[in-house]
């Protein structure tokens, strides 16, 4: 086999993965699907959470002696393109990334591993916390005796999981448990995001909860599940972008003003192509950057190519989004209009694990860092 | 006949690496100018001596023969290293015309001069009226007996003052019915009484531009390529490959490297402003080699490269614009100072980092006409 037949053929393994998600997606409604969730009140669609499990996607990144795909992060990545495109509110790139990430890591025969991949259940991922200013602060919520005390805030996927996987502290350091959604004590705060979404803001009284794990090894596992997840959502974010322009490019095409389509005139054109340029350099980066993910095993390496994807995706699909908002004129203010929904979803996932300018911090960072311990 | 194409392409890398870094001279890499033929004379012999002047021509011109990821491979190292690209017009432009348009007579008499410079070689495409919009050239050529004549005026003919021959395109059919029609493409010598060459002095103060005047300066009719009338086509046919290379990444890389070294030199880290916006750069830079990548395996596959590769040469000439502008603003008072600056034991020419960086966005099609080009060839926008 030549070195082109193997790259061939691992494009073909990712172009049927992203036939058949894109399909599933398409069946069901599309983005017309996003904003009939988003209407009904902001949730998800536990029915299409267990098609796309059907379909392998929540495993993808799963090795297969864990009951996974093992395709790798870059599979991972075409998966939450495709989410990006139709602004799917299902909890995919959190389970892909976080949940699984932390499970597959620390307790690869819980059996929640296997209803996660089945599509059986969700769980969300409960490791940040609020400071007293507001801002994120070192982690203080307690576990001893089996109970959780404090808070986590943050929690993408908190309404309508099973269950979270909550980062404490015990005595002798950091601890993964599990508290059941209807566990004693749990109350959650609904705070509703731009796109209809919300995050929980979680706060524990006495709550009962399961170790899964402890030890240090579970700050490590979380830095790299984090990470994970950081660069899928920068996919999703290209997916996001990819279809952003699109619907763009098509409105231009038909909508007419000095009797001529808008997208005849040259300002027009050269910001259209500057936005194409954008995309395609994300799209570029970041699938280059899940490529050499799955070759590093060194957290301290993937850490800042996670962050370069993210700081990446962040920029363009901002840009993106708002030029789109731009382009289409008043029409683009209205919620009647998709690109609004993408706009919207662009601010969420922008926000989320940090945005550009908040990465390139950290990727500058970490390569100073790496310079001086030269 | 060594088989290049036969290696793998990691060992070919590294035969093109040890050869460039054992015999480029030091003193002139990275070149910050144009050499006139005389300065890279001794290197182009031992290029010639090695059978590498022409990588991409057929071996049996005498070329390397290379497919299109070798050449990739053979013009990353070059610029890896700083090899300056030498007197190339003859053997980028002219060359791969004259293979694929030109007579069994042309092939041989100007192929083998091609490659030992014996002939030096210039491009007169640009006119005072025909820059972006080319196909309005105006410098006729009559046909006189055996001969063409040829009246008119060729401007930004890079190097003209050192080439011995220029390749142009000029009118043969001013009633064409339209303007891309009726262009033919000649050969012509520089040393006779109706060429005059006049430098154009650069905002750097370089004078590798020229202005060439044609008053009655004659060329024989052999020395027209291709068919006549049909010199545009042709032209057009060669700069495929031309479009990734003009897209590298290499100039920005280079320039990023400098633009570090000065700027930790210099203290300008500690602003975390600055730092931002070397991040940006930065993965500006990085990103962009991701994307070049993906039109790079579409080379090796054999496949075709699209218009929609233009968006390489804008993002990366924008991008080393940017880096340039960095630089200057890491030199805080010495922003404005012509010459190197040291910083620690490396010299850094900030401003003429600065000055090369401006053509790239006007040299190659600029780049409102690439954006042009992809907005209707790629996005398929009206009118």
């Amino acid at each position: 086999m030549t070195q082109t037949d193997i790259l061939s053929s691992e494009q073909e393994d990712l172009r049927l993965l992203r036939e058949s998600v894109r399909t599933l997606f398409e069946r069901a409604g599309g983005s017309d699907r996003a904003r009939q969730l988003r209407d009904a009140g902001g949730g998800f669609d536990p029915e299409m959470v267990r098609e796309l499990a059907e379909a392998g996607v929540f495993g993808v990144a799963v090795p297969e002696d864990q009951g996974g795909l093992g395709m790798g992060l870059a599979a991972g990545g075409v998966i939450a393109e495709e989410v990006g495109r139709v602004i799917a509110p299902e909890p995919v790139v959190s389970t892909i990334g976080l949940s699984l990430g932390l499970l597959r890591r620390l307790c690869p025969d819980h059996p929640k591993m296997a209803q996660l991949i089945g599509g059986e259940i969700s769980l969300a991922v409960a490791w940040q916390e609020r400071g007293p200013d507001g801002a994120p602060a070192d982690a203080t919520c307690r576990y001893a005796d089996g109970k959780l005390t404090g808070g986590k805030a943050w929690v993408v996927g908190a309404i309508g999981s099973h269950g979270f996987l909550v980062v404490a502290e015990q005595d002798d350091g950091p601890v993964l448990v599990l508290a059941e959604a209807d566990a004693q004590g749990l109350v959650i705060d609904k705070r509703t995001q731009a796109d209809g979404s919300s995050l929980g803001e979680l706060s524990f009284s006495g709550t009962p909860a399961a170790e899964l794990a402890s030890s240090g090894a579970v700050l490590t596992a979380l830095a790299e599940a984090v990470a994970d997840a950081t660069a899928l959502a920068a996919a999703e974010l290209v997916g996001l972008s990819e279809r952003a322009f699109e619907i763009t490019l098509d409105y231009i095409k038909t909508r007419e003003q000095f009797d001529k389509p808008i997208g005849s005139f040259q300002v027009i054109q050269h910001r259209a192509v500057d936005l194409n340029v954008m995309c395609e350099v994300a799209q570029a980066g970041v699938r280059e950057a899940l490529a050499q993910m799955d070759s590093e095993t060194d957290p301290k390496v993937r850490a800042p190519i996670a962050s370069r994807a993210k700081a990446r995706a962040v920029t363009a699909a901002k840009k993106i989004t708002r030029d789109a908002i731009q382009l289409h004129g008043a029409v683009g203010y209205t919620d009647e209009f998709d690109i609004g929904l993408y706009l919207n979803r662009a601010l969420v996932l922008s926000a989320w694990l940090g945005d550009d300018a908040y990465h390139r911090r950290i990727w500058f960072e970490t390569r100073e860092a790496e310079g001086a311990a030269q | 006949m060594t088989d290049w194409n036969a290696m793998t392409d990691a060992e070919f890398r590294k035969e093109v690496r040890q050869f460039f870094e054992a015999e480029y001279p030091e003193e002139l890499r990275h070149l910050p100018h144009r050499p006139k033929f005389a300065e890279i004379e001794h290197w182009h012999r031992k290029l010639h001596a090695k059978g590498w002047v022409a990588p991409a021509w057929p071996a049996e011109f005498g070329g390397m023969g290379l497919n299109a990821a070798k050449l990739l491979i053979f013009y990353e190292e070059q610029q890896r290293w700083g090899v300056n690209r030498g007197r190339d017009m003859g053997v980028q432009m002219v060359g791969p015309l004259i293979i694929k348009f030109g007579t069994q007579e042309q092939k041989d008499y100007w192929l083998p001069r091609i490659l030992t410079c014996e002939d030096i070689w210039c491009q007169g495409y640009s006119e005072p009226g025909a820059g972006s919009d080319l196909a309005n050239l105006r410098t006729r050529a009559d046909i006189d007996g055996d001969d063409f004549v040829i009246n008119g005026q060729k401007i930004w003919t890079t190097m003209a003052h050192d080439a011995t021959h220029i390749f142009m395109l000029v009118r043969t059919d001013p009633e064409a019915p339209k303007k891309q029609q009726g262009i033919s493409f000649v050969l012509a010598p520089m040393d006779q009484p109706g060429v005059e060459v006049r430098t154009i002095t650069t905002l750097s103060g370089e004078t590798e531009f020229c202005e060439v005047f044609f008053d009655d300066a004659r060329t024989p009719r052999e020395n027209l390529v291709g068919e006549l009338n049909k010199g545009w086509t042709m032209a057009k046919a060669l700069l495929s490959f031309e479009r990734i290379f003009i897209g590298s990444p290499s100039l920005a890389q280079n320039a990023l490297g400098q633009l570090e070294s000065f700027a930790r030199g210099r203290g300008a880290f500690d602003d975390p402003v600055f730092r931002d916006r070397f991040a940006q750069a930065a993965l500006d830079v990085e990103d962009h080699a991701a994307l070049y990548a993906r039109f790079a395996d579409q080379l090796k596959r054999g496949e075709t490269l699209g218009a929609d590769v233009s968006m390489l040469k804008i993002w990366v000439t924008e991008c080393f614009q940017r880096i340039t502008e960095l630089m200057i603003e890491a030199a805080g008072p010495d922003g404005g100072s012509i010459g190197p600056l040291q910083v620690g034991n490396i010299n850094v020419d900030v401003l003429a980092s600065f000055y090369k960086a401006r053509p790239t966005t006007i040299y190659g099609g600029s780049n409102e006409i690439q954006r042009n080009i992809l907005s209707k060839a790629v996005l398929g926008l009206p009118g």
